[in-house]
């Protein structure tokens, strides 16, 4: 039993530090744009397709495979997605920035489906799982004979790197003020001289490319990717955000946390919990929408739309 | 170094100002008047560039701030202090100020200088610095928002209703802290409902009523007059 409860908390923070990665990039888009951007989950699942992408051709052009095409290809997907999250919103999504919260959202639904629809059309069998390869292999230590993998260690390392860099930057970056000014008010961050549009493109850059590293974390920690991964992963991230608190960085984190914990203790406890520990998720998401619409640590509810 | 030129703006379908034109030459200190709903924050909106006017330009120093955008205002100079003090809640009183530096000094001046002297002006605030705007009080607030658009030693300052909202001792030492700035050198317009205070400190006046430029002239003859109260008190 006590093995069991080691086991379980393991993959608990780790699935919680990639849910948290995800839940991240929601608040952050949320917290200066005001808009819910649904495709979030989609734009990060692509990281992984343009990874095996990168590293094919890394291989094709020097020859063998080796770790270094590995290492240079999630670099080069987690700027090219954040790359593609600031082209979107500079062609789709500033188009609905003062528009209705429907239309955003309908608009990044409909994106979504169109990232999904492109990767299984345009990457080689594309409707197919694709194998993705783990980032780290091997045992790091063991806690009472149960083995931690160096992968859940990246995992939570980089996580907690990440969330720490987002903290330095916000606070204490010149561009992290402007943005922390813009996601207060847009109109006298203008009066400011604070340009918006660079600010929400470095806002997309940032939250995707966070986005992208939750995915290829997410890929290597199932072992496989599918042009599909990317609904679920918005989903799960979209629910720990709302959670936490859409808007609160602290938010995300607890939300990530919650939701893994639910699932593995689903997964763990309730027989064939596995088949249905989303529908115990989805409750409490449900729940916490009823009892405290603006998250746990959040302090703005969704408005209606 | 401000004039709107005939401008009509709206809301939608309702009309808000009609064929405003005023002017703000350099050294002055100008009031615009006007009882509630008269368009006075829409005139803010509209010099700020926020409303874009439907007939007529707004120019801030030559320049058409239609074309310009508000977010280039603060480059030529101009600092602006919006209704309601909108200082940005979440941030702290030193970050409030940062912004404000940044985007009118061009990084020509000093920010821990300035910073000394916004404290001299308003000893109140050396004391807030680390405290997060949100939490101060409605005085020190109204403070902290002048001393974000003069932090950067603006050419032009605009203030849309300042004293709102301010104990009558506050709004004495408002007005005196606008006079001073103004005998520096600052051209100023003061967008207020309070004539009397208005006008008390200002080189010339405008009376806004119902979105048109009901009266004009030196602010000494206004207040003399009584038109400019009579009209709307």
């Amino acid at each position: 039993m006590a093995e069991l409860l080691i086991q379980q908390s393991v993959n608990w923070i780790t699935l919680g530090s990639i849910y948290a990665l995800f839940a991240i990039g929601f608040s952050l888009i949320f917290g200066v744009l005001n808009v819910i951007h649904f495709s979030h989950g989609d734009v990060a699942m692509t990281a992984p397709f343009i990874a095996l992408a990168a590293a094919q051709a890394l291989s094709i052009a020097f020859g063998a495979t080796a770790p270094a095409w590995l290492v240079l290809a999630v670099i080069v997907a987690v700027l090219a997605v954040g790359v593609i999250g600031a082209v979107l919103d500079k062609v789709v999504i500033r188009r609905f920035r003062d528009a209705p919260a429907m239309m955003a959202l309908v608009a990044t639904v409909a994106l979504g489906i169109v990232i999904r629809e492109l990767i299984r059309h345009l990457y080689p069998q594309g409707s197919n799982p694709h194998a993705f390869p783990r980032l780290v292999s091997g045992v790091a230590f063991e806690i009472a004979g149960v083995p931690v993998s160096w992968l859940a260690l990246l995992v939570v390392a980089v996580t907690t790197l990440l969330v720490a860099l987002l903290f330095v930057f916000l606070r204490l970056t010149p561009l992290g003020l402007r943005i922390r000014a813009a996601s207060e008010d847009r109109i006298v961050a203008r009066m400011m001289g604070i340009r918006d549009g660079r600010v929400f493109r470095a806002t997309f850059f940032i939250a995707s490319a966070i986005g992208a590293i939750a995915g290829l974390l997410f890929a290597s920690y199932a072992g496989v990717t599918r042009f599909d991964f990317g609904v679920m992963a918005g989903l799960l991230g979209f629910s720990a955000a709302v959670i936490g608190g859409l808007g609160s960085m602290p938010g995300a984190i607890v939300g990530g946390l919650i939701i893994a914990g639910i699932e593995v203790l689903a997964q763990t406890f309730v027989p064939d919990g596995a088949s249905y520990r989303l529908v115990f998720v989805f409750i409490l998401v449900i729940v916490v929408l009823i009892f405290r619409p603006a998250g746990l640590l959040g302090r703005t509810a969704m408005e209606k739309v | 170094m401000l004039e709107l030129k005939d401008v009509d703006t709206a809301y939608g379908a309702v009309p808000m100002l009609r064929n405003v034109t005023m002017s703000v030459q350099a050294g002055e200190l100008v009031c615009l008047l006007g009882p509630n709903g008269a368009g006075k924050t829409t005139t803010f909106m509209t010099v700020c560039g926020v409303v874009r006017p439907q007939r007529g330009k707004v120019e801030v120093m030559g320049k058409n701030v239609a074309e310009l955008g508000t977010e280039n205002l603060a480059a030529l100079g101009v600092g602006l202090v919006p209704e309601g003090r909108r200082l940005f809640p979440g941030l702290t009183v030193l970050e409030n100020l940062r912004l404000g530096f940044d985007a009118v000094s061009g990084g020509k001046l000093d920010f821990e200088g300035q910073l000394d002297k916004m404290s001299s002006l308003f000893p109140r605030i050396r004391e807030r610095l680390r405290q997060v705007a949100g939490t101060l009080s409605g005085g020190e607030q109204a403070m902290v928002a002048l001393a974000r658009a003069l932090i950067g030693e603006p050419k032009l300052v605009v203030m849309d209703e300042p004293s709102l909202g301010l104990s009558p001792k506050l709004i004495g030492e408002y007005f005196e802290i606008t006079r001073e700035i103004h005998s520096r050198g600052t051209t100023v317009l003061l967008i207020e409902q309070n004539a009397e205070m208005g006008l008390s400190i200002a080189d010339r006046g405008y009376v806004l009523v119902k979105g048109r430029v009901a009266q004009e002239g030196p602010a000494k003859e206004l207040l003399a007059s009584r038109a400019a109260t009579s009209l709307y008190l």
